[in-house]
């Protein structure tokens, strides 16, 4: 597919790489020089110095015969016109970036008026995962499918966990009373596992296993992981983010305080949110987190721009004993060091967005049915979990699974028939209108079809 | 440097030119003159050599960096031009190794100076690949490699950005191999259309091909000794003289005709100062020749084909400029230096840096009259920035540094100053004839080994634009990481 990304913040660069990796022919604009000359020399795309609003940059980058536009400066109105703008001129299909609470309410007409595809709100959608993973503190991720009926949670699995030291396939046997969950991935250090009947885990693996939302409760009540519920919340950095969240927070009745450096971002804040406690001052004084009650809080959030504060505040939280600590980092490379040093729950807004605007170009790109409603991306891109709805006339239909031949490390996890979640067996068949999750190494798979031979 | 992907690069690129060398053995078959054995073992040399290489390391990373992509970029050169003197040695054609290599590489940077005094008796087959080699290097063999050959790293426009000539590299389409594609695409169905007019004007096809390769990669080699004055033919002086003026022409040019694009071609400032210089040079030159020949048409066509064939930096000859009047001979030195658009085929400066460097005189002219003006310098309608002019100035000392220090160093041996000073200019912009003793009916036999390898490496540095061939005397980037 052609495509045009404009703005080379860390976003679109993300994505161009991306994007370049899948075979996409990807021209990216932007309006400093510097950004044009570093990215000319690691990446295969085409680089055009210019303003995405300029019809005569857009000309140039042939917008004309583009298939996606994506608008991803770090000024909303400037992807808002930009995507009139390349719409006008010809392009495909639109995607902006549109993230300023401000257009929270106005959004799908601002988005029928300036002819915007898809907008995407990475700052809520993150504010939105963050809430969730709240709900299941010993989590450290969950992913919904189907709708929110499915979902997919990790956990690191410890010592003397019912699970660990078993073979897959006497799992239910010797653990009678287990909730039947389908064990999908297992990351061991830096390698991620599709687990086969004769796998064992160890403790120190983050697991993650797939089913409807009330065994994946029962799942971890039988764990003894239990669901000690989070009642306080104490979050760093006043930002979009902490505003997305604060609100959706104070509507689940939570006790949440904000701590915010700048004087007047931090009234703005307690004027939007009169719900909650926001604090004027720095986050990392440890003095100040200490009187503010950081040791009676259930949970911390660092959501500060600065991915090393939000580091910092996150260790010292974990190490006064904070339940649930969740920290915000933007940088792939640090996720695996947290990782290590203990922190399970990395939250990084880049790769939320990423991973939404892969999974459209995806469905776009892809003429089959079926294509991909739904995808996650387990350890950078090593694995991807993604969610199809099956469609008539495709060849798998009603075919019993054991008769299929699914490409190599892949897994069919849950199928979802009329809101009834069923991990599948042999015997069992996809019917037109299910809905299909798949676990893959395979990356880069687009439509429900290609899993199968 | 990252040795093992760079022996892996190395290797495959030994493989391809193992396959250039396949049309030339064919030649040779046909022909049966006696060096079809010499490409036989050439190819196995060659083949042998980059299978080993190829195939034997598995590089761990596939990251090559810009410095190393440089230095790459110029290492291939040095290796590919020497592969590709085996034919000339093992045939016995050229049997002295430094003038084989001198001859190869003359080939490949598109110069066309030679060292042979006497060039119609030898075998067909090897004079082919003489000129074929004209046509690998016009458009680049890394180029040419990144096209036809599925991703060897991530990382691969800056091999394509050190090989391909002009201030500055910009890509057609996004992703390198399919601009890699187009432009190969553009440079052989040129190339078509030059050798389809040649047999239309009554040449065999033979000679049709060895002219198109000469003038397509802006070469100059012919399989004549009198180079194209040997056909007395007006015509093909004409057809000659018009393809080479096109293939000084920077490509993306083609590339907007053919999506039928009008204003990025109108808007090629380069292309325009470069057809206005070829007109201007044309007609001075003419009333400087006019009293030599008398007839005025007979003036014009000599004047045009020696103004295309210099500035495109070809170098065929339809006459002996030698005898021209002084002013007429000057004219063609400093188009020599010049050379033609970036982006083209052709060597010497390039019209771009030299258009860039007098409006960046003018406007420094202007800020000593109104100091406090603010003043962008624009090239095809759009602001340059301060560094490129920068680096337009620095390439043109570098450049000149080597001018001079090459003929300092010619002059050692050299018993005219005109001699070494055009022998330089003249192999430094890939034009291939210089005057005097280097002029249009001499060669380069004369001079000694250590001073043919000089103007070889003098070659190879005008062809990559210098830097990626002095990188390599960088320790730096021999160091391991």
């Amino acid at each position: 597919m052609r495509i045009i990304i404009i703005g080379g913040g860390k976003l679109g660069i993300s994505l161009a790489h991306h994007l370049v990796d899948e075979g996409h022919n990807v021209t990216m604009i932007d309006r400093s020089e510097t950004v044009v000359q570093k990215s000319m020399d690691t990446m295969d795309a085409m680089f055009i110095h210019g303003s995405g609003v300029s019809a005569n940059t857009l000309k140039e980058a042939d917008v004309q015969h583009t298939d996606i536009v994506i608008a991803a400066t770090v000024s909303d109105e400037v992807n808002m016109l930009a995507c009139l703008t390349a719409k006008r001129l010809g392009a495909q299909y639109t995607i902006a970036r549109i993230r300023d609470p401000e257009y929270l309410n106005t959004l799908s007409f601002l988005q029928k008026e300036l002819s915007i595809d898809y907008a995407i709100n990475p700052e809520r959608a993150t504010a939105r995962e963050i809430s969730r993973m709240l709900r299941f503190p010993f989590a450290g991720s969950i992913e919904t499918f189907a709708r929110g009926r499915v979902e997919m949670v990790d956990f690191r699995a410890a010592e003397g966990d019912p699970v660990v030291g078993i073979p897959m396939k006497e799992m239910y046997k010797k653990n009678r009373q287990l909730p039947q969950v389908l064990f999908c991935a297992v990351e061991r250090g830096t390698e991620i596992i599709i687990p086969k009947g004769d796998f064992i885990i160890k403790p120190g693996d983050r697991v993650h296993v797939v089913s409807d939302v009330e065994t994946i409760t029962r799942f971890f009540t039988a764990l003894g992981k239990g669901m000690s519920t989070i009642r306080s919340v104490m979050v760093m950095g006043g930002s979009k983010i902490a505003f997305y969240l604060v609100s959706m927070l104070v509507r689940m009745k939570m006790k949440v305080s904000v701590i915010e450096v700048k004087k007047d971002k931090a009234r703005r804040l307690a004027d939007a949110l009169p719900g909650a406690t926001i604090i004027e001052g720095d986050g990392t004084d440890q003095e100040l987190l200490e009187s503010e009650g950081l040791a009676d809080t259930h949970a911390f959030i660092t959501l500060s721009d600065r991915d090393e504060e939000n580091l910092m505040a996150g260790f010292y939280a974990a190490q006064r004993g904070v339940k649930k600590v969740i920290v915000k980092s933007s940088r792939d490379t640090y996720s695996s060091i947290m990782h290590n040093m203990g922190l399970d729950s990395i939250i990084s807004t880049k790769a939320i967005a990423c991973n939404d605007i892969l999974r459209v170009v995806r469905s776009r790109s892809s003429r089959a049915n079926a294509a991909v409603e739904r995808m996650y991306r387990l350890m950078n891109g090593q694995a991807e979990a993604l969610e199809f709805i099956a469609q008539a006339g495709d060849k798998y239909i009603h075919v019993p699974l054991k008769d299929l031949k699914i490409i190599p490390d892949a897994l069919i996890a849950v199928i979802v028939r009329e809101g009834l979640v069923k991990v599948p067996f042999g015997n069992d068949t996809i019917e037109v209108g299910d809905y299909v999750v798949v676990i893959s190494r395979k990356a880069g798979l687009s439509a429900l079809g290609q899993v199968f031979r | 440097m990252n040795y093992k992907l760079v022996f892996r690069l190395m290797g495959r690129l030994l493989l391809m030119e193992a396959a250039l060398m396949l049309p030339s053995l064919a030649v040779s078959l046909i022909f049966r003159q006696g060096d079809t054995l010499a490409f036989l073992e050439a190819i196995a040399i060659t083949a042998t050599i980059g299978v080993l290489l190829s195939f034997l390391l598995k590089p761990e990373r596939d990251d090559l960096t810009a410095r190393d992509g440089m230095a790459v970029a110029g290492l291939s050169w040095v290796i590919l031009s020497f592969f590709g003197a085996l034919p000339f040695v093992l045939s016995g054609a050229i049997p002295h190794v430094v003038d084989a290599y001198f001859e190869a590489v003359s080939g490949f940077t598109t110069t066309g100076s030679t060292i042979l005094r006497e060039i119609e008796h030898l075998p067909k087959g090897v004079l082919f690949w003489r000129s074929f080699t004209h046509w690998i290097g016009g458009m680049g063999v890394l180029v040419f490699t990144l096209a036809v050959l599925p991703k060897l790293s991530g990382r691969t426009s800056h091999l394509a950005r050190a090989e391909s000539p002009g201030p500055t590299f910009s890509k057609l389409l996004p992703k390198m191999g399919d601009t890699a594609k187009m432009l190969y695409a553009l440079y052989f169905g040129l190339s078509l259309i030059e050798t389809a007019c040649l047999l239309l004007a009554g040449m065999n096809l033979y000679d049709a091909l060895i002219h198109t390769f000469g003038t397509a990669g802006t070469g100059g080699f012919s399989n004549y000794n009198a180079s194209v004055g040997a056909f007395h033919n007006p015509l093909i002086e004409w057809i000659i003289g018009v393809f080479m003026m096109l293939f000084g022409i920077n490509f993306a040019v083609y590339f907007h005709l053919v999506r039928k694009e009008k204003e990025p071609i109108l808007q090629s400032e380069e292309m325009w100062i470069y057809l206005s210089i070829v007109l201007v040079s044309t007609l001075l030159v003419t009333v400087s020749i006019l009293p030599q020949y008398g007839a005025f048409f007979t003036a014009l066509r000599y004047a045009f084909f020696q103004v295309t064939s210099i500035i495109s930096t070809t170098g065929f000859g339809t006459t002996d400029f030698n005898l021209w009047p002084l002013f007429a001979r000057a004219l063609l030195l400093l188009l020599m230096c010049m050379g033609a658009c970036a982006g083209s085929t052709a060597g010497g400066i390039k019209t771009s840096r030299v258009l860039l460097l007098s409006k960046s005189a003018y406007r420094d002219l202007e800020h000593t009259i109104q100091p406090r003006k603010v003043a962008v310098v624009r090239l095809e309608g759009k602001a340059v920035q301060e560094s490129t002019l920068a680096q337009v100035g620095v390439y043109l000392s570098l450049w000149v540094a080597l001018a001079i220090s090459g003929t300092l160093l010619v002059s050692l041996e050299s018993s005219d100053f005109v001699t070494a000073f055009t022998a330089v200019l003249t192999t430094l912009s890939n034009v291939g004839p210089g005057l005097n003793g280097v002029g249009p009916t001499e060669n380069f036999a004369a001079f000694s080994p250590a001073a043919k390898l000089l103007l070889s490496f003098l070659m190879l540095a005008g062809r990559l634009e210098i830097y990626p061939i002095l990188l390599l005397f960088a320790p730096h980037v021999w160091r391991k990481n």
